[in-house]
């Protein structure tokens, strides 16, 4: 009984040790990992994962693999609109980068929008195009509701219906393509032909 | 001279980039937060800065520790937590809001605030503590909120009885659990909702209340306006805010933020095992704890007598005794127990710590309650980070 005991306890110790204890390759492994992967994985947290939280609640957490795995899978679960491939591609960006061993403050990221990998990639239009509004209101509902709320009443940001930008679609653009204090450039995330169904819905509220 | 230095050049740039930094967090903050400083006035944008924000949305912030010098936490100090955030204010005003009460009930029945008032009014004060206070010190790291140690605050309650509610609806004998749901909404519909279930006897206790007031105030919108539940010696994920619905039902809520979170197990479990979900629980009752407020962690202090102190509280227990070490828990010398003493409140108390020579100290606290339950120096380990309640400590100078 005792020694079953120790033995528990001991291997729990040794077990502890080696998931604190990483050597410099292990860690230097992890961090190019992640390097590589940050482009395109910090796009998808941006689009993905911050329409229903800040993403800051993602960096302070500090896991191994199974349970991103199953965070990432519940998200899924939760209606967070990635693919297989881009799960699978944030769980091995984030249990390189957020592991159990990663400091405190890990360090920071190239944070230059430019460098965020866009993930539709087309060439910019000639001219606006015009907008389907019945899009629009899809493309509304999952990827700015979350801030301007449900009908474009309003939320943590701006009420959207009968705002004065909608007469001014070029600032409108403006905004969604490069961003405007707090709100996120989109330029990366929505296509064009999102922006402007998007824009012809809004102009419906 | 037209050009200018590399280095001022360069160190211009900086600062600029840092202004635009600090502007863009300032209004980020004011985004997260609007409401309640427009319309509740509650929480105004430096009062705000006063908490530690963790997730900016939906916020998740904590109340810096040497606020708990105060025997009641101000209501814009005191934590945040979000799961969706509040909802529109519209839907909470005096003439929108209504309290549905059903299920397992001879009468179901509709309130305004008006109407809910028209009850007895009680008033108590009880620390309200959010299961996940201390997660970050759970190791290995658990996933959610990383609280450090301000999850928790102290507040004065005004509201009615659960129970002058419920025996007016009148329960049905099968009545076992009653399930509560407030009027905040997830971003999309495919995430669970915010459902709790706390059980009839908790329910029918006559300090369960529905309060509308903190602190003699309006209860502000980041805390549930116009009426949240308070279970007072429980955990707060009882405490449902912005509340619109109590069902009463013959089962625990169903659904994610019943059956799956806020569960903790009830034998030492061990990081990476599979525990059966006959063996959690839902987390209930606080257990016992205590907190330095003063000094600061990493506070530098000249020898002499310096005035340690805090506060400690347990569930529906009293705490009996706070005990600190200063040789890394080979001795404990006791605290004294000052201010008011009521149940479900915290204990402040204050210890006179003689700092002698020079140098890093080290400074411990742990309570004890009436049911012998002492503060161990680590909590056990669970799998959501829950309860914790390890030995208290700072870190602080001496020089001489």
């Amino acid at each position: 009984m005792r020694i079953v005991r120790y033995a528990i306890v001991s291997s729990v110790i040794l077990g502890l040790i080696g998931w604190a204890v990483m050597s410099v390759a292990q860690e230097e492994d992890l961090l190019a990992t992640s390097a590589a992967l940050a482009p395109r994985a910090e796009g998808l947290i941006l689009a993905r994962c911050s329409v229903c939280h800040s993403p800051d609640l993602i960096y302070q957490q500090r896991l191994p693999k199974d349970r991103w795995d199953a965070t990432v899978k519940k998200m899924m679960q939760w209606g967070a609109e990635i693919t297989n491939d881009e799960a699978n591609l944030l769980i091995r960006y984030l249990s390189a980068r957020y592991h159990p061993g990663a400091r405190e403050s890990v360090p920071p990221l190239d944070r230059d929008l430019g460098k965020v990998e866009p993930l539709r990639q087309e060439p910019p239009a000639e001219d606006l195009l015009t907008g389907v509004a019945s899009r629009g209101e899809a493309s509304y509902a999952n990827n700015c509701q979350a801030c301007h709320g449900t009908d474009a009443t309003g939320g943590h940001g701006p009420k959207l219906a009968k705002n004065p930008i909608l007469k001014h679609e070029d600032l409108f653009w403006d905004t969604v393509l490069h961003g405007r204090g707090p709100m996120p450039a989109w330029g990366s995330v929505l296509s064009h032909q999102d922006i402007a169904d998007i824009y012809a819905w809004l102009s419906t509220r | 001279v037209r050009e200018e230095p590399v280095s001022q050049a360069l160190s211009r740039r900086t600062l600029l980039a840092k202004v635009i930094q600090g502007l863009g967090v300032t209004l980020a903050l004011s985004q997260v937060i609007p409401r309640a400083q427009a319309e509740e006035g509650d929480v105004s944008r430096s009062e705000a800065d006063r908490l530690i924000v963790l997730v900016a949305r939906p916020l998740d912030a904590e109340t810096p520790v040497q606020e708990f010098a105060s025997y009641l936490t101000p209501n814009s100090r005191f934590f945040v937590r979000s799961h969706f955030g509040p909802p529109p204010a519209e839907l909470l005003s005096e003439l929108n809001w209504r309290l549905r009460v059903g299920g397992l009930v001879d009468r179901p029945l509709t309130f305004s605030l008006k109407e809910l008032k028209q009850f007895q009014e009680v008033t108590l004060t009880a620390v309200v503590q959010c299961s996940g206070n201390g997660r970050a010190s759970h190791r290995p790291k658990t996933p959610g909120v990383q609280w450090d140690r301000g999850a928790v605050g102290n507040a004065r309650w005004t509201g009615i009885r659960l129970r002058d509610v419920l025996t007016k609806a009148g329960l049905q004998t099968t009545s076992r659990h009653v399930q509560f749901q407030g009027a905040d909404r997830p971003v999309a519909v495919t995430v669970p909702l915010f459902v709790r279930s706390i059980p009839v006897e908790k329910a029918l206790h006559p300090d369960t209340i529905l309060a509308y007031q903190m602190n003699g105030r309006p209860l502000p919108l980041l805390h549930g306006a116009p009426v949240r539940v308070i279970t007072p010696g429980w955990m707060a994920d009882s405490c449902i805010k912005w509340l619109t619905d109590i069902t009463v039902s013959r089962d625990e809520a169903q659904g994610y933020y019943m059956q799956t979170a806020y569960r903790y197990p009830t034998r030492p479990v061990m990081p990476g095992e599979a525990i059966a979900a006959s063996d959690l629980k839902p987390v209930e009752a606080m257990i016992v704890k205590s907190l330095i407020a003063q000094p600061q962690d990493g506070a530098s202090l000249v020898p002499g007598p310096v005035t340690v102190q805090g506060v400690a509280w347990t569930g529906e227990g009293k705490v009996v005794k706070v005990e600190l070490s200063v040789d890394a828990g080979r001795t404990w010398e006791p605290a004294r127990f000052i201010g008011e003493d009521q149940p479900y409140a915290w204990r402040q108390w204050q210890y006179i710590w003689q700092a002698t020579g020079s140098g890093p100290r080290t400074i411990l606290c742990r309570a004890t309650d009436a049911q012998g339950d002492t503060q161990p120096e680590s909590s056990s380990w669970n799998p959501s980070g829950f309860l914790w309640n390890g030995w208290d400590r700072i870190s602080v100078t001496v020089k001489a």
